[in-house]
């Protein structure tokens, strides 16, 4: 357990390995929003992102004994994520996600706060325009704050690769929302 | 046709890796209009998802279950953890400073019932400090601090409703600080969040 008194992901990930299935349920509770946004942005709607979400985390109960370190369930979890996200690309045209923009962002009222709601689906919009790794290093980056070094990390990959990529992104970006 | 690619320094500039003001006058304009038409549009609104999902994911693991397992196997391979445990709730350490009669604080509370909570940091050498949390959708504009004095205490007063909340803080625009003085989690892509807990029904902060 933690300080907090909660039980860590490994104890419960054994529990589940033990054949308390229900123990999943806590796990399930403590990753289902932690990477919503990032699928989100990924996808192109919160609909996509719920179930992207719930297809990983099945998969995840299903292969729970490939998790080598149970007390990083939730690095494993993200990378089942990720995949699923990068498939669902795949099968998908951007285009059909466009409709789904305004779920992303936030509904808002004021009249500053309307200019803020377009320049936000504006630059939505044009995310979904880049290819899969280059939304995805600006989402990881500049949605969820991450350095280049943890991105590096997470994804096994160099930092000079993700800077490339990164700074090709943003020259799409420039050129999509420039556009007359 | 106007070339669209932006020059490396302001691309530095946009990753945070170099200073806006170490740029020559022609390139800050540009990389300030980058910033605007990039980092400032951003969403950091966190997403949360529909109630009904942990119930629809259960039942797909549970039916999944039901092939695997014999039942005689998970009688005997009962839960190593009690079941006490998944309800003892998080709790976090006093660090803050609670203030009982609202009035000056920078937020206004949302909620009839909220908790005035002053955080500080201190951070000599920063320009400027803001606080971003799931309180505040973790935009890091919304809630900047106020430096106190000359010896680089910064601070801000915020409503926060009952409840447990992650937070951190952001200074110079750029690098996130937890709070030196709070307990922190991860929050999933290794890093650290502070956390404080609220309980307005006495004012306490867990």
């Amino acid at each position: 357990m933690d300080h907090s008194g909660a039980p860590s992901d490994g104890s419960v990930v054994r529990a589940v390995l033990s054949g308390d299935v229900d123990q999943f349920s806590v796990l399930v509770r403590r990753y289902r929003d932690r990477y919503a946004r990032y699928a989100a942005h990924m996808l192109g709607s919160i609909d996509a992102a719920e179930d992207a979400v719930q297809d990983a985390m099945v998969r995840a109960y299903t292969h729970l004994a490939q998790c080598r370190e149970p007390d990083n369930f939730a690095g494993w979890f993200f990378l089942i994520l990720r995949n699923r996200c990068f498939a669902e690309r795949r099968r998908t045209r951007w285009e059909s996600d466009l409709e789904n923009i305004g779920e992303v962002a936030a509904p808002e009222q004021t009249e500053s706060a309307l200019e803020r709601s377009e320049a936000v689906e504006g630059l939505q919009r044009a995310l979904l325009r880049l290819t899969a790794e280059q939304r995805e290093v600006f989402v990881l980056k500049h949605v969820e704050g991450l350095s280049y070094d943890e991105i590096a990390g997470r994804l096994s990959t160099s930092v000079a690769a993700l800077k490339m990529r990164m700074h090709r992104a943003y020259d799409r970006l420039r050129e999509l929302l420039e556009a007359p | 046709m106007k070339n669209r690619e932006w020059n490396d320094q302001i691309k530095q500039v946009l990753d945070g890796e170099r200073e806006l003001e170490s740029l020559p006058p022609d390139l800050r304009r540009d990389a300030e209009a980058a910033r605007r038409l990039l980092l400032d549009a951003i969403d950091r609104q966190p997403v949360t998802l529909s109630p009904a999902l942990d119930a629809r994911i259960m039942s797909r693991v549970r039916s999944r279950a039901a092939g695997r397992w014999p039942r005689t196997w998970r009688w005997l391979s009962a839960p190593t953890i009690p079941r006490w445990a998944m309800l003892v709730p998080v709790a976090a350490a006093a660090l803050l400073v609670v203030l009982t009669r609202p009035g000056q604080q920078a937020d206004r509370p949302t909620q009839a019932q909220a908790v005035y909570v002053r955080f500080e940091l201190y951070a000599p050498r920063a320009s400027r400090v803001s606080l971003a949390g799931t309180f505040n959708r973790w935009d890091p504009a919304a809630t900047p601090l106020v430096r106190i004095g000359k010896d680089g205490m910064w601070t801000v007063t915020v409503a926060l409703p009952s409840g447990q909340h992650q937070y951190g803080f952001i200074v110079d625009g750029r690098n996130w600080v937890p709070d030196p003085a709070a307990p922190t989690v991860d929050d999933g892509f290794g890093r650290r969040n502070s956390v404080v807990s609220v309980n307005t029904n006495n004012g306490r902060i867990l």
